[in-house]
């Protein structure tokens, strides 16, 4: 438990400090940052969904991700949202290809950039793109984005679309 | 269940909350010039809305308040029971 803790609080610290960092890099890297990012994201997920169930099904795969990350004692906590009038959880769009919104709610990226103030969506954000982009790949085969939506103080919303 | 109360008496009806709301929570009263909430139950608490409301007229009840347990001990031993 204590040991959990520590490496919990170590790992916000090791965020507070990547989000000085990318504030700092993003001026001189530009777009560069976030390919930097995106990928460190991407190789992270990939390996921690090595072991994870392979599915087909998107909410089952996006249940498999949280899995993933609750084994990794990662507090990263995240469900899908349906709109009201919205018929169902999972949408197609016009190209074929489904999607579901995202609620992020406890995440260490948001409070790391919040603690200096930082802005969000920058290419810290980006990193958890990567990391969904990594998992998801793994659990369903197939490639996948995930759009910020809104990059709000309390809550994000995002949009997980994937390749048809 | 999350609840949000618009103060009517404190709105000065600037539309910010309707510019930031991802969901569309909120409608525009056209004849009393002030906000309203339209769709509670679209709210995912991002709370972007209270924060910008230059009167601080949105206030939230019932939702999640994100903490920052990664820092606080107290916080940490009681997150772990959802782990
Ligand atoms: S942001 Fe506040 S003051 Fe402006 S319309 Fe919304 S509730 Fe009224
Ligand atoms: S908290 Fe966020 S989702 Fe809810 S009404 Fe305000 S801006 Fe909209």
């Amino acid at each position: 438990m204590n040991e959990i803790l520590k490496k919990r609080r170590t790992l916000q610290e090791t965020m507070n400090f990547m989000a000085a960092l990318s504030a700092g890099i993003e001026p001189i890297l530009g777009r560069g940052a976030n390919s930097m990012t995106m990928s460190a994201g991407r190789n992270l997920g990939r390996k921690f969904s090595e072991n994870a169930n392979k599915t087909d099904d998107l909410l089952e795969a996006i249940a498999e991700v949280r899995k993933v990350l609750l084994a990794n004692n990662c507090l990263w906590l995240f469900e899908p949202f349906k709109p009201v009038g919205q018929e169902t959880m999972v949408t197609t769009n016009d190209k074929g290809q489904n999607q579901v919104l995202i609620v992020f709610r406890d995440c260490m990226i948001r409070q790391a950039l919040f603690r200096f103030g930082h802005p969000q969506q920058g290419s810290l954000c980006n990193m958890m793109y990567g990391f969904f982009a990594g998992a998801l790949e793994n659990i369903m085969g197939k490639k996948t984005t995930l759009e910020i939506k809104h990059a709000g103080e309390n809550a994000c919303l995002k949009l997980l679309t994937v390749e048809a | 269940m999350l609840e949000m109360i618009i103060n009517d008496k404190a709105c000065r009806g600037c539309k910010l909350c309707l510019d930031v709301c991802p969901t569309d929570c909120f409608v525009y009263n056209e004849e009393t010039n002030k906000a309203i909430v339209d769709k509670v139950e679209n709210c995912i608490g991002c709370l972007s809305c209270a924060y910008i409301c230059p009167s601080g007229a949105i206030v939230h009840k019932n939702h999640h308040v994100v903490g920052n347990f990664y820092r606080n001990i107290y916080f940490s031993k009681r997150m772990e029971k959802f782990l």
